[in-house]
Protein backbone atom coordinates (compact mmCIF):
# COMPACT_ATOMS: atom_id res chain seq x y z
CA UNK A 1 0.00 0.00 0.00
CA UNK A 2 2.69 2.52 -1.11
CA UNK A 3 1.06 5.89 -1.92
CA UNK A 4 1.75 9.78 -2.04
CA UNK A 5 3.63 10.51 1.18
CA UNK A 6 4.97 7.07 1.80
CA UNK A 7 8.28 6.81 3.12
CA UNK A 8 10.61 3.94 1.55
CA UNK A 9 14.00 2.54 2.29
CA UNK A 10 16.26 2.62 -0.75
CA UNK A 11 17.92 -0.81 -0.81
CA UNK A 12 20.27 -0.10 -3.66
CA UNK A 13 23.85 1.77 -3.52
CA UNK A 14 22.44 4.85 -5.55
CA UNK A 15 22.77 7.08 -2.31
CA UNK A 16 19.81 7.60 -1.56
CA UNK A 17 18.59 6.21 1.81
CA UNK A 18 14.97 7.10 2.24
CA UNK A 19 12.75 8.11 -0.31
CA UNK A 20 8.93 9.41 -0.09
CA UNK A 21 6.83 8.38 -2.95
CA UNK A 22 4.95 11.53 -4.79
CA UNK A 23 3.29 9.14 -7.32
CA UNK A 24 2.28 5.95 -8.26
CA UNK A 25 2.53 4.92 -12.33
CA UNK A 26 0.41 3.23 -14.10
CA UNK A 27 -2.71 2.56 -11.56
CA UNK A 28 -5.34 4.46 -9.60
CA UNK A 29 -4.77 2.25 -6.85
CA UNK A 30 -2.17 1.65 -4.04
CA UNK A 31 1.63 0.76 -5.06
CA UNK A 32 2.54 -2.53 -4.52
CA UNK A 33 5.56 -4.76 -5.05
CA UNK A 34 6.55 -4.73 -8.88
CA UNK A 35 4.98 -1.29 -8.90
CA UNK A 36 6.41 1.33 -10.35
CA UNK A 37 6.57 4.67 -8.27
CA UNK A 38 7.90 8.48 -9.06
CA UNK A 39 9.82 9.20 -5.62
CA UNK A 40 11.88 12.69 -4.03
CA UNK A 41 15.18 11.54 -2.19
CA UNK A 42 14.51 12.42 1.43
CA UNK A 43 17.76 11.05 2.87
CA UNK A 44 21.05 10.14 1.50
CA UNK A 45 23.24 7.48 2.61
CA UNK A 46 26.18 8.30 4.79
CA UNK A 47 29.84 7.58 3.43
CA UNK A 48 29.03 3.86 4.33
CA UNK A 49 31.84 1.07 3.73
CA UNK A 50 29.80 0.96 0.72
CA UNK A 51 30.93 4.61 -0.56
CA UNK A 52 34.56 4.65 0.50
CA UNK A 53 35.60 2.30 -2.79
CA UNK A 54 34.02 4.05 -5.45
CA UNK A 55 32.82 7.42 -4.61
CA UNK A 56 31.01 8.09 -7.61
CA UNK A 57 28.00 5.66 -7.34
CA UNK A 58 27.32 6.94 -3.78
CA UNK A 59 26.81 10.11 -4.86
CA UNK A 60 24.66 9.33 -8.23
CA UNK A 61 21.19 10.98 -6.13
CA UNK A 62 21.16 13.77 -3.95
CA UNK A 63 18.64 15.23 -1.59
CA UNK A 64 15.16 16.33 -3.47
CA UNK A 65 15.88 14.68 -6.65
CA UNK A 66 13.03 13.30 -8.05
CA UNK A 67 13.09 9.90 -9.57
CA UNK A 68 11.64 6.69 -10.72
CA UNK A 69 11.56 3.95 -8.04
CA UNK A 70 9.95 -0.17 -8.72
CA UNK A 71 8.72 -1.22 -5.33
CA UNK A 72 10.79 -4.29 -3.59
CA UNK A 73 9.60 -5.15 -0.47
CA UNK A 74 6.05 -4.27 0.61
CA UNK A 75 4.41 -4.21 4.48
CA UNK A 76 1.16 -5.31 2.90
CA UNK A 77 0.18 -8.94 2.73
CA UNK A 78 0.60 -10.14 -0.95
CA UNK A 79 -1.39 -13.38 -2.01
CA UNK A 80 0.39 -15.80 -4.32
CA UNK A 81 -1.32 -18.14 -7.06
CA UNK A 82 -1.15 -20.93 -4.66
CA UNK A 83 -2.93 -19.11 -1.45
CA UNK A 84 0.19 -18.65 0.39
CA UNK A 85 0.59 -15.23 1.81
CA UNK A 86 4.33 -12.80 1.94
CA UNK A 87 4.65 -9.73 3.90
CA UNK A 88 7.73 -8.39 4.75
CA UNK A 89 8.41 -5.62 7.83
CA UNK A 90 8.98 -2.52 5.78
CA UNK A 91 8.21 -1.05 2.27
CA UNK A 92 11.54 -0.95 0.49
CA UNK A 93 12.21 0.09 -3.33
CA UNK A 94 15.18 0.61 -6.11
CA UNK A 95 15.70 3.36 -8.28
CA UNK A 96 15.90 3.18 -11.89
CA UNK A 97 16.14 5.62 -14.55
CA UNK A 98 13.61 6.32 -17.20
CA UNK A 99 13.92 3.56 -19.01
CA UNK A 100 13.61 0.85 -16.28
CA UNK A 101 17.29 -0.05 -15.45
CA UNK A 102 18.60 0.35 -12.36
CA UNK A 103 20.43 3.30 -10.97
CA UNK A 104 22.35 1.46 -8.59
CA UNK A 105 25.24 -1.48 -8.99
CA UNK A 106 24.34 -3.17 -5.65
CA UNK A 107 21.65 -3.80 -3.38
CA UNK A 108 21.17 -5.15 0.01
CA UNK A 109 18.38 -6.64 1.35
CA UNK A 110 15.79 -9.54 0.34
CA UNK A 111 13.17 -8.37 -2.16
CA UNK A 112 9.64 -10.45 -3.38
CA UNK A 113 10.14 -12.75 -6.06
CA UNK A 114 6.72 -11.27 -7.88
CA UNK A 115 9.32 -9.24 -9.66
CA UNK A 116 10.10 -11.99 -12.17
CA UNK A 117 6.15 -12.02 -13.18
CA UNK A 118 6.82 -8.22 -13.91
CA UNK A 119 9.36 -7.95 -16.25
CA UNK A 120 12.18 -6.72 -13.28
CA UNK A 121 14.27 -9.51 -13.59
CA UNK A 122 17.22 -7.02 -13.63
CA UNK A 123 16.45 -6.24 -10.09
CA UNK A 124 15.77 -9.44 -8.94
CA UNK A 125 19.35 -10.97 -10.14
CA UNK A 126 20.99 -7.82 -8.57
CA UNK A 127 19.40 -8.75 -5.25
CA UNK A 128 21.07 -11.04 -2.50
CA UNK A 129 18.07 -13.06 -1.53
CA UNK A 130 14.55 -13.64 -2.81
CA UNK A 131 11.32 -14.54 -1.00
CA UNK B 1 -73.79 43.49 -15.33
CA UNK B 2 -72.67 44.76 -11.55
CA UNK B 3 -76.08 46.37 -11.23
CA UNK B 4 -77.90 42.61 -12.34
CA UNK B 5 -76.12 39.91 -9.95
CA UNK B 6 -76.98 41.60 -6.98
CA UNK B 7 -80.47 41.16 -7.88
CA UNK B 8 -80.30 38.07 -9.07
CA UNK B 9 -78.55 37.15 -5.52
CA UNK B 10 -81.58 38.82 -3.92
CA UNK B 11 -83.89 36.56 -6.31
CA UNK B 12 -81.94 33.36 -5.11
CA UNK B 13 -82.76 34.36 -1.35
CA UNK B 14 -86.24 34.34 -2.11
CA UNK B 15 -86.28 30.38 -3.70
CA UNK B 16 -84.80 29.40 -0.59
CA UNK B 17 -87.44 31.12 1.37
CA UNK B 18 -90.20 29.56 -0.57
CA UNK B 19 -88.69 25.87 -0.29
CA UNK B 20 -90.42 23.76 1.62
CA UNK B 21 -90.37 24.18 5.74
CA UNK B 22 -88.81 20.15 6.79
CA UNK B 23 -85.61 20.92 4.61
CA UNK B 24 -85.02 24.12 6.41
CA UNK B 25 -85.31 22.29 9.23
CA UNK B 26 -82.58 19.61 8.61
CA UNK B 27 -80.14 22.53 7.54
CA UNK B 28 -80.82 24.19 11.18
CA UNK B 29 -79.36 20.56 12.42
CA UNK B 30 -76.96 20.60 10.12
CA UNK B 31 -75.47 23.97 10.96
CA UNK B 32 -74.83 22.84 14.14
CA UNK B 33 -72.93 19.56 13.34
CA UNK B 34 -69.78 19.41 10.57
CA UNK B 35 -71.08 17.21 7.68
CA UNK B 36 -68.41 14.84 7.96
CA UNK B 37 -69.10 14.34 11.59
CA UNK B 38 -72.31 12.59 11.04
CA UNK B 39 -73.11 9.60 12.00
CA UNK B 40 -74.17 7.36 9.56
CA UNK B 41 -74.31 3.33 9.66
CA UNK B 42 -72.47 1.31 7.35
CA UNK B 43 -74.37 0.14 4.38
CA UNK B 44 -75.88 -3.28 4.73
CA UNK B 45 -74.46 -5.78 2.26
CA UNK B 46 -77.04 -6.30 -0.51
CA UNK B 47 -76.89 -9.88 -1.69
CA UNK B 48 -77.08 -10.46 -5.24
CA UNK B 49 -80.43 -10.97 -6.72
CA UNK B 50 -80.87 -14.46 -7.13
CA UNK B 51 -81.56 -14.53 -10.93
CA UNK B 52 -79.47 -11.37 -12.67
CA UNK B 53 -79.83 -11.39 -16.03
CA UNK B 54 -77.02 -12.18 -18.25
CA UNK B 55 -76.28 -8.71 -19.85
CA UNK B 56 -76.38 -7.29 -16.30
CA UNK B 57 -73.55 -8.94 -14.67
CA UNK B 58 -70.41 -6.96 -17.01
CA UNK B 59 -71.42 -3.81 -14.89
CA UNK B 60 -70.43 -5.53 -11.69
CA UNK B 61 -66.88 -5.72 -10.31
CA UNK B 62 -64.95 -8.74 -11.38
CA UNK B 63 -65.06 -10.38 -7.95
CA UNK B 64 -68.52 -10.22 -7.50
CA UNK B 65 -69.07 -12.25 -10.68
CA UNK B 66 -70.73 -15.38 -9.81
CA UNK B 67 -70.11 -16.70 -13.09
CA UNK B 68 -66.10 -16.27 -13.01
CA UNK B 69 -64.54 -19.44 -11.51
CA UNK B 70 -62.02 -18.93 -9.29
CA UNK B 71 -58.24 -19.85 -11.03
CA UNK B 72 -56.99 -22.82 -8.73
CA UNK B 73 -53.51 -20.72 -7.40
CA UNK B 74 -50.61 -22.71 -8.24
CA UNK B 75 -48.63 -24.43 -5.83
CA UNK B 76 -45.71 -25.57 -6.66
CA UNK B 77 -44.20 -28.91 -5.43
CA UNK B 78 -42.05 -29.03 -2.39
CA UNK B 79 -38.11 -29.47 -3.52
CA UNK B 80 -36.70 -33.13 -3.30
CA UNK B 81 -34.55 -33.16 -0.01
CA UNK B 82 -30.96 -32.42 0.15
CA UNK B 83 -29.51 -35.54 -0.87
CA UNK B 84 -26.38 -34.41 1.36
CA UNK B 85 -26.97 -33.23 4.12
CA UNK B 86 -23.42 -30.81 3.95
CA UNK B 87 -22.31 -30.58 0.62
CA UNK B 88 -19.10 -28.29 0.98
CA UNK B 89 -17.85 -30.80 4.02
CA UNK B 90 -18.46 -33.12 1.00
CA UNK B 91 -15.98 -31.38 -1.43
CA UNK B 92 -13.68 -30.90 1.41
CA UNK B 93 -13.85 -34.33 2.45
CA UNK B 94 -13.17 -35.08 -0.97
CA UNK B 95 -10.17 -32.70 -1.66
CA UNK B 96 -8.46 -33.61 1.72
CA UNK B 97 -8.55 -37.47 0.46
CA UNK B 98 -7.17 -36.66 -3.17
CA UNK B 99 -4.31 -34.31 -1.36
CA UNK B 100 -3.74 -36.17 1.83
CA UNK B 101 -4.71 -39.41 1.25
CA UNK B 102 -2.32 -40.91 4.14
CA UNK B 103 -3.77 -38.29 6.95
CA UNK B 104 0.08 -37.78 7.66
CA UNK B 105 -0.22 -33.62 7.03
CA UNK B 106 -3.58 -33.45 8.79
CA UNK B 107 -1.67 -35.11 11.89
CA UNK B 108 1.04 -33.14 12.25
CA UNK B 109 -0.76 -29.58 12.08
CA UNK B 110 -4.44 -30.65 13.98
CA UNK B 111 -2.86 -29.86 17.48
CA UNK B 112 -6.26 -30.05 18.70
CA UNK B 113 -6.02 -34.05 18.33
CA UNK B 114 -2.27 -35.03 18.13
CA UNK B 115 -0.14 -34.17 20.56
CA UNK B 116 2.91 -35.01 18.74
CA UNK B 117 2.23 -32.38 16.14
CA UNK B 118 3.58 -28.91 15.22
CA UNK B 119 2.35 -26.37 17.67
CA UNK B 120 3.07 -22.51 17.88
CA UNK B 121 6.58 -21.65 18.72
CA UNK B 122 8.24 -24.20 16.75
CA UNK B 123 10.80 -23.80 14.26
CA UNK B 124 9.59 -25.21 10.60
CA UNK B 125 11.29 -25.58 7.54
CA UNK B 126 8.73 -25.65 4.61
CA UNK B 127 10.64 -26.99 1.01
CA UNK B 128 8.40 -25.72 -2.19
CA UNK B 129 8.06 -27.60 -5.26
CA UNK B 130 9.96 -24.90 -7.13
CA UNK B 131 12.90 -25.47 -4.57
CA UNK B 132 13.13 -22.39 -2.37
CA UNK B 133 12.49 -23.92 0.87
CA UNK B 134 11.56 -20.90 3.40
CA UNK B 135 12.24 -21.27 7.05
CA UNK B 136 10.98 -19.55 10.25
CA UNK B 137 9.02 -19.71 13.84
CA UNK B 138 5.45 -20.87 13.71
CA UNK B 139 3.36 -17.99 14.85
CA UNK B 140 0.00 -19.43 14.30
CA UNK B 141 -1.94 -22.59 12.83
CA UNK B 142 -5.39 -21.96 11.44
CA UNK B 143 -6.99 -25.30 10.80
CA UNK B 144 -9.87 -24.92 8.44
CA UNK B 145 -9.71 -28.16 7.01
CA UNK B 146 -8.74 -27.66 3.47
CA UNK B 147 -8.11 -24.00 4.03
CA UNK B 148 -5.85 -24.99 7.48
CA UNK B 149 -2.31 -22.74 7.09
CA UNK B 150 0.16 -22.07 9.32
CA UNK B 151 2.52 -18.80 9.50
CA UNK B 152 5.89 -18.89 9.59
CA UNK B 153 8.22 -15.65 10.51
CA UNK B 154 11.94 -15.07 9.94
CA UNK B 155 14.44 -12.36 9.72
CA UNK B 156 16.02 -12.56 6.14
CA UNK B 157 18.55 -9.84 5.57
CA UNK B 158 17.49 -8.42 8.69
CA UNK B 159 14.33 -7.22 7.38
CA UNK B 160 11.24 -9.49 9.15
CA UNK B 161 9.27 -11.89 6.36
CA UNK B 162 6.08 -13.45 7.30
CA UNK B 163 4.94 -16.17 4.89
CA UNK B 164 2.10 -18.05 5.61
CA UNK B 165 1.70 -21.49 3.79
CA UNK B 166 -1.38 -23.55 2.97
CA UNK B 167 -0.65 -26.90 4.60
CA UNK B 168 -2.42 -29.01 1.56
CA UNK B 169 -1.07 -26.92 -0.95
CA UNK B 170 0.40 -29.20 -3.75
CA UNK B 171 3.47 -26.74 -4.34
CA UNK B 172 4.12 -27.70 -0.80
CA UNK B 173 6.24 -30.97 -0.84
CA UNK B 174 7.31 -31.28 2.55
CA UNK B 175 7.24 -29.75 6.46
CA UNK B 176 9.66 -30.21 8.53
CA UNK B 177 10.10 -29.37 12.60
CA UNK B 178 13.49 -28.16 12.90
CA UNK B 179 13.34 -27.36 16.83
CA UNK B 180 10.32 -28.00 18.77
CA UNK B 181 9.71 -25.04 21.49
CA UNK B 182 10.95 -25.55 24.69
CA UNK B 183 8.04 -24.15 26.86
CA UNK B 184 4.43 -24.42 25.55
CA UNK B 185 3.62 -21.20 24.33
CA UNK B 186 0.58 -20.06 26.63
CA UNK B 187 -1.14 -17.85 23.27
CA UNK B 188 -2.49 -19.91 20.52
CA UNK B 189 -0.85 -16.89 17.77
CA UNK B 190 2.15 -15.39 18.61
CA UNK B 191 1.65 -12.22 16.97
CA UNK B 192 3.62 -10.12 19.88
CA UNK B 193 6.67 -11.78 18.15
CA UNK B 194 6.40 -9.44 15.47
CA UNK B 195 7.28 -6.44 17.92
CA UNK B 196 11.36 -5.90 18.36
CA UNK B 197 10.94 -6.84 22.13
CA UNK B 198 10.25 -10.62 21.41
CA UNK B 199 11.35 -10.58 18.10
CA UNK B 200 13.13 -14.18 17.58
CA UNK B 201 15.35 -12.53 14.90
CA UNK B 202 16.74 -14.58 12.32
CA UNK B 203 16.73 -18.59 12.48
CA UNK B 204 18.70 -19.12 9.68
CA UNK B 205 21.23 -20.47 11.93
CA UNK B 206 19.45 -22.96 14.03
CA UNK B 207 17.99 -24.13 10.45
CA UNK B 208 21.33 -24.93 9.02
CA UNK B 209 22.37 -26.70 12.02
CA UNK B 210 19.66 -28.76 11.54
CA UNK B 211 20.12 -29.57 7.84
CA UNK B 212 23.95 -30.37 8.59
CA UNK B 213 23.26 -32.88 11.33
CA UNK B 214 20.78 -34.30 9.09
CA UNK B 215 22.83 -34.45 6.14
CA UNK B 216 25.59 -36.07 8.54
CA UNK B 217 23.14 -39.01 9.99
CA UNK B 218 21.66 -39.71 6.17
CA UNK B 219 25.48 -40.07 5.04
CA UNK B 220 26.11 -42.62 8.16
CA UNK B 221 23.45 -44.34 7.14
CA UNK B 222 24.04 -44.46 3.81
CA UNK B 223 27.92 -45.14 4.62
CA UNK B 224 26.32 -48.07 6.93
CA UNK B 225 24.66 -49.42 3.73
CA UNK B 226 27.50 -49.31 1.75
CA UNK B 227 30.00 -51.46 4.67
CA UNK B 228 27.22 -54.00 4.64
CA UNK B 229 27.11 -54.55 0.97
Amino acid sequence: MIQLKTMLNCIDNSGAAVVECVNVLKKKRPATVGDRIVVVVQKQRNFGPDSTNNVGIANKVRRGDIRHAVVVRARKEMQRPDGSIVKFDDNACVLVNKSGDPIGTRMNGVVATELRGRQWSKILSLAPMHV
Amino acid sequence: MATSSPILQQLGCFRSLLRPQPLTQHSNHLGRRALSTVYSAKPEPQPLPANLPEQFLRQLPLRMRPDLERKARKIPPPPPAPQCKDPIGAVQEAQLAQLDPTGERMALFDYRRNPRSVKVGDILRVTFKNGDPFSGVCLSIRLRGIDTSFLLRNQLTRVGVEMAVKVFSPNVESVEIVQRTEKRKRRARLYYMRKPKHDMGSVENLVANYLRQKRSIAGKKAGGAAKRR
